[in-house]
């Protein structure tokens, strides 16, 4: 099956509309998962009403620039990935695969920030133990962090597509950046709810 | 050339997220006094809004949803819908329950 | 196309086996959340006496409901092996069918069998120390929910050696609703560390929206067992589509099939 010259008609951008971007099953799980975060952000929503005061004071401890930084770090994240998708399916493999790269290079970026992040909390006596509010912050953080780590293995899996000599389906490279983009997007959402909801 | 159009999109698409990411520190200011938060309701609906509908911009840019069959387009906004009123209802429930 | 006479039919071991996997899981349900009420969990705040009216409130009903499951407990063995068999039908190596039969078959005593027998020994003798009692309370509760981390490793065997199959045994989506439940199962984790809250045995996160999650994730396997099982050329390549089938649920069966 050669989805090849669909492909080409798609990037000169007749706009196709047969195609699911990396197949439906991969979709099936990002909204799926979105779902199961959705409760959790509920869950967390909440339990913030019913203790305003405490999950206020908890929050103050947290660097909102910190928070901004780490989601551009992810936004530029999802940026390279899409455009290593458009490289694929053009056929230049070369830059697609050092789009990947960089892509996994901002993951990393973001995780570091992460751990230093966690670390300056942990040292002031935030913990997942201390607080509701750091309950609810270090599950958040880290769920989404166990998610960023499958995220490595799945970039792992989309530069291995990328360097085969008969190079592999389009379609895995796009199933790959679509997890990798609800990654970015879960984080958004946790960013949003964790930083700056009052 | 077309390859320097969808870069461009791709481009543009990602000022406009980084920017609403910069404007929260804008948002955050105001329910912020003398380095204290306090409670807003308007600040997270705002907060809430924002972050969906830049989850709304990615899924339909970055994750092509935009060029893809009608079926996925309407599912996703659905999602996008279904998690905003989810959220948000639960949030203004607790405010009236607490 | 008509199935054949039971006697002849070659599958009638698997459909044996799924009716039994379906017999136990109903089984569970009714003992664990309608005779015994243990779950949904009881609350791990409780004081020794509240541990004392507990099982005061469930005495028979611990040890009838129980009973039963020591005595039909062992039908938990056919998903395990319908499910090692379906990975055995795939492409990859049987080493992930042997890892996941190992997995489950242990993570059985400690994750089902663990409760059962604290609760019954917990209801034996009423007027047991309370102390005593809230300990057992604590060791059948913390087993049951705090194991979880074992079904971990299951389900992300069991998920690579779905992605990885190109038999097409099961479909690519629940490759992935693996790790959902997987993940989930991470979250339980904290359940060790808190008497209240969320996260805690009974907790809103840990226990609600996990089980949730594990339900849908259960009925999802189930009725793609059935698929397999319709579908079973008895071969060693990729997997016939589904046939037109009459009879309830055909539907439902045909829209989740890979």
């Amino acid at each position: 099956m050669t989805t090849t010259e669909r492909d080409v008609s798609r990037a000169s951008g007749e706009g196709l509309s047969e195609h699911v971007p990396g197949g439906r099953d991969i979709w099936f799980f990002v909204l799926f998962e979105s779902l199961v975060f959705t409760s959790y952000f509920c869950v967390y929503l909440f339990n913030r009403t019913q203790h305003e005061q405490a999950f206020l004071l908890g929050q103050s401890h947290l660097l909102l620039w910190l928070g901004v930084l780490e989601t551009i770090v992810l936004l530029s994240s999802s940026w390279a990935v899409a455009r290593c998708v458009q490289h694929a399916r053009a056929g230049r493999f070369e830059r697609a695969r050092r789009e990947a790269f960089l892509t996994a290079g901002f993951g990393l970026v973001f995780l570091i920030l992460k751990i230093v992040e966690w670390v300056r909390l942990i040292h002031m006596g935030d913990t997942f133990t201390s607080s509701q509010f750091f309950q609810y912050y270090f599950f958040l953080t880290a769920i989404h962090c166990v998610h960023l780590l499958v995220g490595f293995v799945v970039l792992g899996v989309l530069v291995y597509q990328l360097s085969g000599e008969k190079r592999r389906s389009q379609v895995t490279v796009e199933t790959c950046a679509t997890y990798w983009h609800s990654v970015d997007f879960f984080w958004v959402l946790i960013f949003a709810l964790l930083y700056v909801v009052r | 050339m077309v390859e320097n159009g969808f870069n461009k999109r791709l481009f543009g698409v990602w000022l406009i997220l980084v920017a609403i990411s910069l404007a929260y520190l804008g948002i955050d200011r105001a329910a912020t006094h003398r380095g204290i938060p306090t409670a807003s309701t308007v600040v997270t609906v705002g907060a809430i809004c924002f972050a969906v509908v830049k989850v709304r911009i990615i899924m339909r840019e970055f994750m092509e949803v935009r060029t893809a069959p009608r079926v996925l387009r309407l599912l996703t906004d659905f999602w996008v819908l279904l998690m905003a009123a989810a959220m948000l209802g639960v949030y203004l429930a607790g405010k009236a329950v607490a | 196309m008509k199935r054949p006479a039971l006697l002849d039919d070659p599958k009638r071991e698997l459909w044996l086996a799924w009716y039994a996997t379906i017999g136990f899981y109903s089984l569970y349900t009714v003992v664990f959340f309608i005779i015994t009420r243990t779950q949904p969990p009881g609350k791990p705040w409780y004081s020794p006496n509240q541990v004392v009216g507990w099982f005061a409130g469930r005495h028979e009903d611990l040890l009838i409901g129980f009973a039963l499951i020591f005595i039909l407990g062992g039908l938990s063995a056919t998903s395990i092996a319908l499910i090692t068999y379906s990975i055995r039908r795939m492409t990859v190596s049987r080493a992930f069918a042997y890892s996941y039969l190992i997995l489950y078959a242990v993570s059985a005593v400690p994750g089902f069998l663990f409760i059962c027998v604290a609760m019954t020994v917990g209801a034996f003798r009423p007027d047991r120390n309370p102390e005593i009692l809230r300990w057992i309370y604590d060791l059948g509760f913390l087993s049951f929910s705090g194991t979880m981390g074992v079904f971990l490793i299951g389900s992300l065997i069991w998920m690579l050696a779905i992605l990885l199959d190109k038999n097409r045994v099961f479909p690519v989506w629940f490759g992935y609703l693996n790790l959902c439940n997987g993940l989930t199962e991470v979250v339980v984790a904290p359940s060790w560390i808190f008497h209240a809250g969320v996260f805690a045995w009974n907790g809103v996160i840990a226990w609600w929206i996990n089980v949730a999650v594990f339900g849908l994730y259960t009925g999802a396997f189930i009725l793609l067992l059935r698929n397999m099982i319709l579908r079973e050329d008895f071969g060693t390549g990729p997997m016939p589509d589904l046939p037109p089938e009459e009879g309830r649920g055909h539907m439902l069966a045909e829209f989740m099939a890979p």
